[in-house]
């Protein structure tokens, strides 16, 4: 699921997200003694919402809340009972999203509820017959989800959370049929995956990721040999048909695509030790603060030491970390609101991919939260200098919001695949420049790149760029892409920030 | 109308005063003195205000400012006590600067000549304002009234260009505590009831002048409106230019911010002062 990645960007994994999201669900049901159909379905509600990480782990979420209360008040389902509850799903799906897209889990949700519900039309189906109809009415959409999507079609891919969906239905029904093996035929109807490779960080190791392998004759040292390779604090012990590891590292999408080779893996847990720490930090940093008047805390998503730093000098009470490549769970940003020592909340997701997990929390706690849906650290940036310590909530938001949108946000990465997208024709490792997150020049190197996006901005407009200097950025680099603004465009003012962050060698505010 | 009126009108270099109105309203200007490491001079007397900017600029640390003695004081209200009544003496706020002690002590000294020693509570031209509203006044009762009236009315929004003066005074911890330190930030602050609290920050020039201007607006209605800066003379006229439309009939200069203000705002400071009706 993970190299069915459609944008040539680095960023969130579908299949990460939704593995985590569902592994939540599981938990929280392992964790009661429920065995009626509804009380286990409402666990699996609240389970993934808590646990929901990225677009389609929350819509998953949702899927999970549909069917959690189209089977409200039953201790067992019939056939029909579970097709209107598959039907029931999708819709809190459809409901979920604020302009539902055709070709992606949605449709793959729909399709399998409607498959279920004709096949429990039949006087003679059971259980398993619905399941498996729903199953195959999730495949038969998953291969379609191409003709629906151009952004499918250019990439060559089916959609990642649709497929996702496929594998949950799939799941179900082998342990319905009580099969012995969990084996999932991955090939069938998917077309060849695009390779993402991500690059292992420069430094620092932000996530604790333990889990367990399920194989048969496992080879533990040459387990531990690489998973050496991927971070520190390693600890690999066991049998030749169960391994545990655990491993800090910063890239844990890497490490479970790498140990999912060697074997089914169960318990995962992902925590970010940085969080946790800076969390405790920033309390104590707040607690030494006057309390603000109007009474409202500063909650930001971001990652990167210096994009962490800049956040907190601006007043931010809480960082949870995270962004573009690892999206933190509703749960994540819920601990860090309530841990904030303020009942009313503005929380910033900073990303596009954290702005729906992001949105569930304020239903989820007693404090008033107001998301404001920054798109990127620019926008989270201007938000965050405009919110005033001595002024209302209400007036606070109006002006975040209207400080964010005013700010144009251009990053710049390497591809990390080929593709072509959005007219461009891209190649993996080329210099990619994105403006508000669409691809919009492909080149050769990161000064280039930039004074084309700055170029079709129109400088005029504008007085200055913020440059957030990437962990992946060298001093020659930084040097040559100052000097090539100033040259190129003498009417704007050039302000370098140290950022850090991952993936992007260069981000940009420009306003 | 000097020749009418019976008392003499006093401030220090501080208020900013425009060369035009101490010609015209008769206004007799103390120096305070600005000491650059060893070097003291006497405030736009000794040096111009472009002048202290361009040592600034060239400065790593902030010049400091003392007051001008008891006796520099004595003696200015001495040569006055042979043309006037009295006095009114109308000074920089005693939570900035000893001066208005300073004041209190020299006239303490001059027998037979009454001198009303004024707190302005301010900085720059609201001072400039209060003497003007004195030198309008036809008693030395009434000035010391109608400028008493105004002090809790006057204000001093100031756009700083940079942090780095602020910074390096070390002053305005509760402005910092919003302003933060990792970005340049366009500060806007507010001189009002003996504080300087930040109103609002930005990240550009001309949204920073945008702001300042909203912000002047809801303060409306003005008596007395000036609009100052640090070497930013074109700003400051486009600013005046348009302020002058909205406000027909109410007479707007453009003046320099000096060396007490100027040395936590430091250069391209701009400003709108002003006393609220």
């Amino acid at each position: 699921m993970n190299r069915l990645n459609v944008f040539p960007v680095p960023d969130g994994d579908t299949g990460t997200n939704m593995l985590l999201t569902l592994q939540s669900a599981v938990e929280d049901i392992k964790e009661s003694n429920a065995a009626e159909v509804s009380k286990i379905a409402k666990l699996a509600s609240h389970g993934s919402l808590m646990g929901a990480r990225g677009n389609s782990g929350v819509i998953l979420s949702q899927i999970f809340r549909g069917f959690a209360r189209a089977v409200e008040g039953k201790s067992e389902l019939t056939p029909r009972e579970l097709a209107a509850a598959f039907e029931e799903a999708a819709n809190a799906a459809y409901r979920a999203v604020n302009k539902p897209t055709e070709g992606t889990i949605l449709t793959v949700a729909r399709e399998a509820g409607r498959a279920a519900s004709t096949a429990a039309s039949d006087a003679d189906a059971g259980v398993p017959g619905v399941i498996a109809a729903a199953a195959a009415g999730a495949k038969a959409a998953v291969i379609k989800t191409p003709s629906q999507l151009q952004i499918l079609r250019d990439a060559g891919v089916v959609d990642a959370g649709g497929y996702g969906l496929q594998i949950i239905l799939e799941g179900m029904l082998k342990t319905v049929e009580q099969a012995e093996s969990f084996n999932i035929e991955t090939t069938a109807g998917v077309p060849r995956p695009a390779q993402v490779v991500l690059d292992l960080p420069e430094g620092g190791w932000g996530y604790c990721t333990e889990f367990l392998i399920d194989g048969t004759k496992l080879d533990v040292d040459r387990i531990r040999g690489e998973i050496e390779a991927m971070g520190n604090s390693v600890l690999v012990v066991g049998e030749p048909e169960l391994v545990k590891v655990h491993v800090h590292t910063d890239d844990p999408t890497g490490v479970i695509t790498l140990a999912g080779r060697f074997g089914k893996l169960l318990k995962l847990n992902v925590g970010d030790m940085s969080t946790q720490h800076k969390r405790i930090l920033d309390s104590e940093a707040a607690a030494g603060r006057p309390p603000r008047s109007n009474g409202v805390g500063l909650v930001a998503v971001v990652a990167g030491s210096g994009l962490v730093d800049i956040f907190r000098g601006l007043g931010v009470d809480a960082i949870v970390e995270g962004g573009q490549t690892m999206n933190p769970s509703t749960q994540d940003m819920l601990t860090a609101v309530d841990g904030v020592p303020y009942n009313e909340v503005v929380l910033l997701p900073n990303n596009g991919n954290v702005i729906l997990a992001a949105s569930q929390v304020p239903s989820l706690t007693q404090k008033k939260v107001h998301v404001i849906e920054t798109h990127s650290v620019p926008q989270g940036v201007a938000a965050v200098v405009a919110f005033r310590p001595d002024r209302h909530v209400a007036e606070n938001v109006a002006a975040m919001k209207a400080e964010a949108a005013r700010v144009q946000t251009i990053e710049v990465t390497h591809a990390v695949r080929d593709t072509r997208s959005n007219g461009l024709k891209v190649k993996k490792g080329d210099v990619i420049g994105l403006i508000n997150d669409k691809l919009e020049f492909a080149g050769t190197d990161y000064a280039e790149v930039v004074n084309k996006a700055l170029g079709k901005l129109g400088p005029d407009a504008y007085e200055l760029v913020t440059v957030y200097r990437g962990q992946g950025a060298s001093d020659d680099e930084l040097a040559n892409l100052e000097s090539a603004i100033r040259a190129n465009f003498p009417g704007l003012e050039v302000e370098v920030q140290q950022g850090g962050q991952q993936h992007y060698p260069f981000i940009l505010s420009v306003e | 109308m000097t020749s009418k009126r019976r008392f003499a009108v006093v401030t220090d270099s501080t208020a900013d005063l425009p060369d035009e109105w101490r010609d015209r309203y008769g206004i007799e200007v103390v120096p305070l003195k600005v000491i650059f490491g060893s070097e003291t001079f006497r405030d736009r007397v000794d040096m111009t205000d472009d002048e202290f900017f361009r040592r600034l600029a060239a400065s790593t640390k902030l010049p400091t400012t003392s007051a001008p003695s008891p006796g520099e004081f004595a003696e200015v209200y001495s040569r006055l006590a042979k043309d006037y009544d009295g006095c009114i003496s109308i000074h920089l706020g005693a939570q900035l600067s000893a001066t208005v002690e300073a004041a209190r002590v020299g006239a303490q000294s001059v027998e037979g000549f009454r001198v009303n020693v004024i707190d302005s509570e301010t900085v720059t031209m609201p001072i400039a304002f209060l003497c003007k509203v004195a030198a309008e006044c036809e008693t030395l009762e009434g000035a010391t009234a109608a400028v008493q009236e105004r002090i809790p009315k006057c204000r001093v929004l100031a756009l700083l260009d940079t942090l780095r003066y602020l910074e390096m005074g070390g002053r305005l911890s509760r402005a910092q505590a919003m302003i933060g330190t990792m970005l340049d930030l366009k500060p806007l602050l507010l001189v009002a009831d003996r504080e300087i609290k930040p109103v609002d920050r930005v990240r550009t020039r001309s949204r920073a002048i945008q702001r300042m201007g909203e912000y002047f607006r809801r303060e409306l209605p003005v008596e007395h409106v000036a609009v100052m800066h640090a070497q930013a003379p074109d700003e400051a006229e486009t600013i005046a230019a348009q302020l002058r439309s909205e406000l027909p009939g109410q007479e707007l200069v453009v003046g320099n911010i000096g060396c007490v203000l100027g040395s936590h705002t430091g250069p391209k400071a701009l400003g709108v002062v002003y006393i609220k009706k």
